[in-house]
């Protein structure tokens, strides 16, 4: 059983990390968090599963799909709920919270009007493959997950570190005042980094559907509150961070309903997350204390 | 007295419950410090509460009383680990916090019996009318029905506590207490180097804090004459943190006006129960787009003292 | 202080001018003769939030009773229907609203078994019937002489079909499963453990759950470790469904015994082949050879484009139920309807023979049934 939990909990953590990138761009950048980001997650799912049974079209538009709308829904979110706060006077980081907030109130009760309540079937035609490797059943559909979120992390990595615009994008989420000096258009990077955010939520979504099966409208609001675990756990503005810290999630939530007691699943995340407080506030990758503790 | 609606009394006395638990993020806001941790702390004092009347016959205030200063206590326990931290780290411990406190309400059934919650907890309002019908008195001679009175009577304990609370920390945030705290909110190592014991203000506003939701709590229960886990999730911390942001964060009025406002809002829009919450969305969004600092903020009060009082436009 | 008592004192008088905007007089007429008792009754739901989808179902139930009663003509009732999201507080504003505003003469609802322990203690101290349509946790009708119900409990339900399949397949040792966050699971989770120990079955774990989770694979690896006879299951079907799915993905192939939550067309919807071989014990029975019930079937499937559940079912029974006591009462007044509700004997509804017990509880035999060939079909 360890292996199949093992495989399980990777499975988990993947999707959750990518999650999780999503919130850490942003607070990289914005120094805020989008509560909204569950939300447009969610509706990533909900796209995907609408072209793969209603318009019968294969996973990679699923893919195309759900990307295309959340990134619509991010640049929407960033220039009417998001830009008109920066810069305001009296406007603190709460106001954008609350800003988010409502954003996702928003969105969760508008899947509710537009796809109805309830569980939804999300189909993969390829569900059922699966191979055995020594005495373990993996699935393809976990294989593909990983394969993905591999790509997603390091095509990400890289293009921080390595191109024009990633490394416009680390100076911004480093400084925007010095990156604006600098000559950077600080808008239209915070406008690409909420975008690719959301982007990612989107594919998240769509690996949702394909690991579980099913997805409703709830489904923003739970996984948001973990990806805010992770990002906090991983170090808040650390990509590597996040792919670490949902990593571990994955695999100590999986382990735990194996091993412990499953009452608790929940309640993991937040333990985990009140510990690496207390005990290295910037988390696992974090920044040195004096700048993370904003 | 037929104009005494019991529904409008119920909702009257939510805005008032909700007014107390604005009033409790906004005492730790004051220092700097965000707390999201009100919802458990409203836990603490609505089981202590409830289990204290059913399980052990303890009179109602006795209760309540209790309550809160069991969610005081934790809230020093709380509050002393979380001064290693500030902004949004604080924000996230202290809603973690919440959220374990919740799955330990759901999983120590032995205590707190899970999920399915503490039922007939005594409602105040219902003991109260027990009470005086013991002493001969009928609410008909007052001219109201059995459920007016009933709802009058809650409504007007809640107004009591709420007034008082509201009337201590305005007199306290003027005080040499308050200006500490706004000291610490401004510049803490500044009112540090100026003598003031930075780490007791905060952890007294902390439990301070924790107090007035336990109090929140407790009265939530004999209001309501239930609780389950379910009554307090972060969503319920969140909501809070709405009412005193929308409101406005800088004054204690901002979170009391916020939470009567935010209360209403749904109830008000029941006739289109299926889009209510999107407008409800929409209008946090707007009001931050447009007034990010709050409905009420120190320069509407100045405006409106200076105006000599008379109807706020 | 001073300072602000202009401004607390307008505060003051706003919220009390609020408070005292007030209730519309409460008509009771007499019915004359020939026309029909004219009643307005409200409904508390989920409407939005996440519950909706049940909600959904019970209010769709309510409406096609509400048609065949009003068209019948001997009642003619006006339905207000409100949203509780699913909230208990919302649900007590909702019903204050309904008994108070609307000065309706009896409540349907709510959903919850946590919203009926917060609004049934006010409606019976307000003197308004109340019947719960899908609560099924202990303590309900015991609130109080006002508070009905015609949701079978799982306290009858679970023990039939435990029973039933330990002497099918000779069950020794089980693993339950239940969501650990919700009365209804919860509830159904005690009462299985009990009928288990009872029957001396060995239980080799026990898992939970949260609501809302949509990845058991943990839970269900555990279980297919330990190699049980029969997992005993209490879940609503929105996680039922998935759990099922999943479940046998993975190679666990024992029969599963479901709690109420999982007597849903839905079920097999969600799960599809999955739900092959899973049995539950309820009242309702869709696919039963009865008039009745199979005139019921293809009317909901018209209305609303799909076959009507237990809730739904539930629903239209507790409507009639009603409607026809409040005929018996003859006017719409609230303390003669609450005894001709309790009068209630041998209503012939499409989850068959119903009565109230003396606490106003259910008097209904539960069938047992598993999903064989994608339908329910009786256990024998």
């Amino acid at each position: 059983m360890f292996l199949e939990q093992l495989i399980n909990g990777v499975t988990l953590g993947s999707i959750y990390a990518i999650v999780a990138l999503g919130y850490t761009l942003v607070f990289g950048v914005l120094d805020i968090i989008n509560m909204a980001h569950g939300e447009i997650f969610m509706f990533g799912a909900f796209v995907g599963l609408l072209v793969v049974s209603k318009a019968g079209a294969p996973l990679p538009v699923a893919f195309l799909g759900a990307v295309v709308v959340t990134a619509a829904m991010g640049l929407l979110l960033e220039r009417l709920a998001l830009r008109p706060l920066r810069g305001r006077p009296g406007a603190s980081h709460l106001a954008s919270l609350i800003s988010t907030i409502g954003v996702s109130i928003l969105l969760e009760n508008l899947a509710h009007k537009l796809f109805g309540a309830g569980n939804h079937l999300f189909e993969t035609p390829f569900a059922e493959i699966s191979f055995k490797v020594g005495p373990v059943t993996v699935y393809l559909v976990q294989v593909v997950i990983l394969f993905i979120s591999l790509l997603l992390m390091g095509g990400l990595a890289l293009w921080l570190s390595r191109s024009r615009a990633g490394k416009a994008l680390r100076a911004t989420a480093e400084n925007l005042e010095t990156a604006g000096l600098l000559g950077v258009d600080t808008n239209r990077m915070i406008t690409a980094t909420v975008v690719i955010a959301s982007a990612m939520g989107g594919v998240a979504g769509v690996l949702v559907g394909m690991a579980f099966n099913y997805i409703n409208n709830q489904i923003g609001l739970s996984m948001g509150l973990k990806g805010l675990a992770i990002i906090i756990f991983g170090g808040m503005g650390s990509v590597y961070g996040a792919m670490a810290g949902g990593l571990i999630l994955g695999l100590s939530e999986t382990f735990v309903v194996a091993y412990g007691s499953s009452g608790y699943r929940d309640a993991i995340a937040f333990v985990a997350i009140i510990l690496i407080l207390l005990v290295r506030p910037q988390g696992l990758f974090g920044q040195a204390p004096a700048e993370a503790r904003r | 007295m037929e104009w005494l609606n019991p529904y409008h009394l119920q909702v009257a006395s939510f805005m008032l419950i909700n007014a107390i638990l604005g009033v409790s993020i906004y005492v730790t806001l004051s220092t700097g410090q965000l707390s999201l941790g009100n919802a458990g702390f409203m836990g603490i004092g609505a089981y202590t509460a409830a289990l204290l009347s059913t399980q052990h016959q303890v009179p109602i205030p006795v209760g309540i009383l209790a309550g809160s200063v069991l969610a005081g206590a934790a809230g020093i326990l709380v509050g002393i680990p979380s001064l290693r931290l500030s902004g949004v780290y604080l924000a996230i411990a202290t809603l973690g916090f919440g959220e374990v406190l919740r799955a330990v309400l759901i999983n120590w059934e032995s205590l707190t019996g899970g999920a399915v919650g503490i039922a007939a907890i005594p409602q105040m309002g219902r003991v109260v009318l027990a009470w005086a019908g013991d002493r001969g008195f009928s609410p008909g001679s007052l001219g109201l029905q059995s459920n007016q009175f009933i709802s009058l009577t809650v409504f007007l304990i809640l107004l009591l506590c709420t007034v008082l609370s509201v009337a201590f920390f305005l007199r306290l945030s003027r005080s040499r207490v308050g200006r500490a705290y706004a000291a610490i909110r401004l510049d803490e190592s500044a009112a540090a180097s100026a003598g003031i014991p930075v780490t007791y203000y905060k952890v007294l506003a902390f439990s301070q804090g924790a107090l007035l939701s336990g109090l929140a709590g407790a009265l939530f229960a004999h209001s309501t004459s239930f609780v389950s886990p379910a009554d307090f999730t972060y969503h319920r911390a969140v909501e809070i943190l709405v009412f005193a942001v929308f409101g406005g964060s800088e004054h204690i009025l901002g979170p009391v006006f916020g939470a009567a406002f935010l209360t209403v809002v749904p109830e008000a829009l029941r006739s289109i129960s299926d889009y209510r919450y999107i407008l409800y969305g929409l209008l946090l969004v707007l009001m931050m787009v447009f007034r990010p600092q709050g409905v009420i903020d120190p320069a509407l009060l100045r405006r409106f003292r200076r105006s000599g009082g008379g109807v706020p436009a | 202080m001073k300072r602000y008592a202009r401004l607390i004192a307008v505060v003051a008088c706003a919220l009390f001018a609020f408070v005292f905007m007030g209730a519309e007089k409460a008509g009771k007429a007499a019915k004359p003769k020939g026309e029909p008792i004219r009643a307005k009754i409200g409904v508390i739901s989920i409407i939005t939030g996440a519950g909706a989808s049940y909600g959904e179902a019970i209010t769709n139930g309510f409406k096609l009773a509400l048609g065949e009663v009003n068209a019948k003509g001997d009642v003619h009732i006006d339905l207000k229907i409100e949203d509780s999201t699913g909230k208990a507080e919302q649900a007590l504003s909702a019903a204050q609203k309904l008994i108070n505003s609307e000065q309706v003469v009896a409540i349907l609802g709510p959903t919850l078994s946590t919203e009926m322990k917060v609004v049934g203690p006010e409606a019976n101290a307000s003197g308004v019937p109340i019947m719960g349509t899908s609560n099924t946790a202990q303590g309900i009708t015991q609130i109080g002489k006002f508070v009905f119900r015609n949701s079978m409990p799982e306290t009858q339900a679970i023990p039939a079909s435990i029973g039933k399949a330990v002497k099918k397949y000779n069950l020794k040792k089980v693993a339950l499963l239940y969501g650990n966050d919700d009365v209804f699971t919860k509830s159904g989770f005690d009462t299985m453990k009990e009928v288990s120990e009872k029957l001396k079955l060995k239980i080799l774990t026990i898992e939970e759950f949260q609501k809302g989770q949509a990845d058991y694979k943990a839970q269900l690896t555990k279980i297919a470790s330990l190699k049980p006879d029969a997992v005993f299951c209490s879940a609503l079907y929105n996680e039922g469904g998935v759990i099922l799915a999943q479940a046998r993905k993975m190679g666990l192939k024992v029969p599963f015994v479901g709690g109420n939550g999982f007597n849903s067309p839905k079920v097999i919807e969600i799960a599809k082949g999955a739900a092959e071989g899973l049995i539950v014990a309820t009242p309702w029975f869709g696919d039963r050879n009865d008039p009745k019930v199979k005139a019921f079937v293809a009317k909901y499937e018209k209305a609303y484009g799909k076959k009507p559940d237990q809730f739904a079912a539930q629903a239209y029974d507790a409507f009639h139920i009603m409607a026809n006591a409040l005929k018996a009462a003859g006017t719409a007044d609230r303390a003669k309807l609450r005894d001709a509700l309790a009068a209630t004997k041998d209503f012939q509804g499409v989850l068959g023979k119903f009565s109230f017990d003396a606490e106003r509880d259910v008097v209904m035999a539960p069938n047992v049934l598993i999903v064989k060939g994608g339908k329910f079909t009786i256990f024998n």
